[in-house]
């Protein structure tokens, strides 16, 4: 029965359309209307809503603030997360424990995070303002300041998410043949040259991967800003100091009642993450081309050289024989 | 502010939950007849002291069963019912609604029960008349049973005042801010007097002070026509200005409202006055006993307002026509908001009565757990001679997006030594920007 397969993965596909699709086409519709939140549809007014967010300084503002803790969370994240799985990928006494330990914080809820450290980030009774008026620093003004803030709501994003990040290329550094480093290490390589020379040009598929994954979360990123000053009436500091993209979104559509300009803000939010996704995806293609580019040249001299040999000696020619499995070695080391 | 007004140091899980009752965001109503079993669901918010009323209705009307839901500050609860106001579905059968949301309310007055065709009409004398004048819609029809009201005060901490050199006693701190006839002119000098004495803040922040001044207004952000009303406004411009000179003059402690350092500024001796309308004072004892003072902490409520009367929040009960029980969930709305109840709600969370039997009861004129916090205080007696001369304010479909996105930002400058007229520049700049009507 042929049907079978298409049904067995039927479910995820309705339940996209159901729970993914519609939503985003109806949005779509949305977006292109006078949508206010109480009184429902009014005017089809186009693209109008698109307009006036592309000239809204708030929307900048709020993609500027995203962007901002994204590589202010990103970059330190990463070279973190691969120095952590680097160091667990030593051999450790307790190897699960410290494997475990690391990943802790990923299952604390990010709310909870959130209000522990908009706690400590405090302006005016915070921990950690108190520790800098003890050493006589001035205290910084985590909640209304613009780098501050995003320093401080990274630093909780980096919180979370640093431990996970580790584990998955901890996972894909395990999947590197260790007879690989031991003739490196004959071959007199030592730890920093094994691990830049070989085990990150290895995990760079599962490098992709973490990149991806974090440039989608980093730009949707909300919990965090939401709840960095829960008692504030407005929504990522006074003066949008802090005020992420979706948060702008929130307060669009929850606020100010604007439906329509609230679609249209997500929808511009949707194209730049799949712009960004694509342009990810093509960076990764690049590299990939690059090792095929180098693999094949390679694979021409080889096959170049076995020809010769060939040519020289039809006699002892076997086409199976060693000088065929070496090119397969050759190919599958490099 | 106002749609915040009742929020708690709980309030880190707004997110949370504003999200969670999205997710959840539909509470089915039971079929059935009006004989037979019915189940009403009621919407609260905050501390509304409620509570303890259903059990007693419940007993009293058997074939009815109440499923209550609370939800924990103003804004949330905002959020979730115009979530469920979007989607056409989903509200309790008795909505609570505050008073600084009415803008909204009013715009969708139609999907709102009209109170009259169940009796609405021989009850409405209970009320202060304008507040339910605040419940009716433009069409006259009455849609919102009032619960408390939210008649301004001043706390005031007696011993810091005393450290100043200024009198601590009751009547005399009413008479120091110029009794019956304060001014903030006066309120401004006061602080002046004891900063310079003391080199201390007078109050929190300058947005608490900037709503009261608002509030007090014959028009507030709108004209009664609906008109917003800011840039050129000159009642307002020159009330801005009395704030930020106040401010220049270091006035304000420049605290976080509802943060408050987990109430430390209230023990602290960071200010010595607040703005408190009656549901403010559970608030401030709250806030007291989270940082470990108590009653000897100083606090006290003085009759006394600057400007004279001023009202800031209080809510309404509606039943939205999407309820399918909207006689019963009448009677319901009706039963809660009897002097009987009121009273009881008073005594349960200092929620100041709306109708005029219950705020001259005993049981809000005597003495409460409340009083003797704010150092024995005749509470009810203070606040129902606060309530006279309130008037209500028209309150446009925008006036709390105003008051938070335009002013918020504003008073905070003010708190942070921004001079007042670029702070006011800057609000306009805002409200241009948020392009508003």
């Amino acid at each position: 029965m042929k049907a079978s397969p298409y049904l067995y993965i039927a479910p995820f596909f309705v339940l996209f359309a159901l729970i993914g699709l519609f939503p985003l086409v109806y949005t779509f519709v949305v977006s292109l209307n006078d949508w206010d939140i109480l009184s429902g549809a009014g005017e089809w007014i186009g693209f109008d809503n698109y307009v006036a967010e592309l000239n809204d300084p708030y929307f900048w503002n709020s993609l500027f603030n995203t962007m901002s803790i994204f590589l202010l969370s990103a970059i330190p994240q990463l070279v973190a997360a691969v120095f952590i799985a680097a160091l667990l990928d030593q051999n450790l006494r307790a190897k699960t424990f410290w494997r475990m330990s690391i990943l802790i914080p990923y299952i604390v809820t990010p709310v909870a995070v959130a209000i522990i450290f908009s706690s400590a980030f405090g302006e005016k009774y915070g921990l950690i303002n108190n520790i800098l008026t003890s050493f006589n620093i001035d205290p910084v003004l985590w909640k209304s300041e613009v780098f501050p803030s995003h320093f401080a709501i990274a630093t909780m994003v980096n919180w979370r998410w640093t431990g996970y990040n580790a584990l998955i290329l901890l996972a894909a550094m395990q999947a590197v043949p260790r007879d690989i480093y031991e003739s490196a290490s004959l071959d007199g390589a030592g730890p920093v040259r094994r691990f830049f020379s070989m085990t990150l040009p290895s995990i760079r598929p599962t490098m992709i991967f973490v990149i991806i994954t974090a440039t989608i979360g980093g730009l949707q990123i909300f919990t965090e800003p939401k709840l960095f000053n829960p008692t504030s009436a407005n929504l990522g500091g006074a003066h949008r100091e802090y005020q992420t993209t979706v948060l702008y979104l929130w307060d669009m559509a929850f606020n100010r009642g604007d439906f329509g300009k609230a679609s249209a803000i997500a929808w511009l939010l949707f194209l730049i993450i799949v712009g960004i996704g694509l342009l990810n995806f093509m960076i990764s293609r690049k590299i990939a081309s690059t090792e095929v580019k180098v693999i094949s040249k390679r694979r021409a001299k080889k096959l170049a050289r076995y020809r010769a040999i060939a040519a020289a000696s039809p006699a002892a020619t076997n086409p199976t024989g060693a000088p065929a499995v070496s090119v397969v070695d050759e190919e599958k080391s490099s | 502010m106002k749609s915040q007004r009742r929020t708690k140091m709980v309030a880190a899980v707004a997110g949370a939950a504003s999200l969670a009752l999205l997710a959840t965001g539909c509470s089915a109503t039971d079929g059935g007849d009006s004989d037979g079993p019915i189940t009403l669901t009621v919407t609260t918010f905050g501390t509304m002291g409620l509570d303890g009323l259903y059990a007693a209705y419940e007993a009293d009307n058997p074939n009815i069963t109440i499923k209550a839901t609370n939800i924990d500050t103003g804004g949330n609860a905002l959020t979730d019912w115009k979530t469920k106001q979007a989607a056409g579905a989903g509200l309790a059968d008795v909505q609570a609604v505050e008073e600084g949301w009415l803008g909204q309310v009013m715009q969708v007055s139609d999907t709102f029960v009209d109170l009259s065709e169940y009796g609405a009409d021989d009850i409405k004398d209970r009320w202060v008349d304008w507040k339910l004048a605040q419940g009716t819609d433009a069409d006259g029809r009455i849609i919102g049973y009032g619960t408390d009201i939210g008649p301004e005060g001043l706390c005031y901490n007696g011993a810091l005042l005393e450290e100043a050199g200024m009198p601590s006693d009751r009547d005399a701190v009413a008479e120091l801010f110029g009794g019956d006839d304060a001014t903030w002119d006066e309120f401004f000098q006061v602080g002046k007097d004891y900063n310079a004495a003391t080199g201390k803040a007078f109050y929190d922040h300058s947005g608490f002070v900037w709503n009261a001044m608002v509030n007090q207004l014959d028009e507030g952000y709108y004209t009664a026509e609906g008109e917003i009303n800011v840039e050129g406004n000159s009642a307002l411009q020159s009330q801005w200005d009395k704030l930020a000179d106040g401010a220049a003059a270091g006035l304000s402690s420049q605290q976080s409202a509802w943060d408050w350092g987990g109430g430390k500024a209230f023990t602290d001796g960071s200010f010595a006055t607040f703005m408190c309308p009656g549901w403010m004072l559970g608030v401030v004892k709250g806030q007291v006993e989270a940082a470990g003072g108590d009653a000897s902490t100083g606090w006290d409520f003085a009759d006394v307002f600057p400007g004279g009367a001023a009202n800031w929040g209080g809510a309404f009960l509606t039943v939205p026509t999407q309820s399918e029980h909207p006689e019963e969930a009448a009677k319901l709305a009706a039963y809660l908001t009897s002097a009987e109840s009121e009273v009881a709600a008073f005594q349960a969370a200092g929620t100041f009565p709306s109708v005029i039997a219950a705020q001259t009861d005993d049981g809000v004129t005597g003495g409460s757990e409340l009083s003797t916090f704010f150092n024995d205080a005749p509470i009810g007696t203070i606040l129902g001679s606060r309530a006279e001369g309130v008037t209500s304010q028209f309150k446009g479909p925008n006036d709390s997006v105003i008051q938070e996105q335009v002013f918020g930002p504003a008073t905070k400058e003010l708190d942070s030594g921004v001079d007042g007229d670029t702070a006011w520049n800057n609000a306009i700049e805002v409200l241009k920007n948020l392009d508003l009507n």
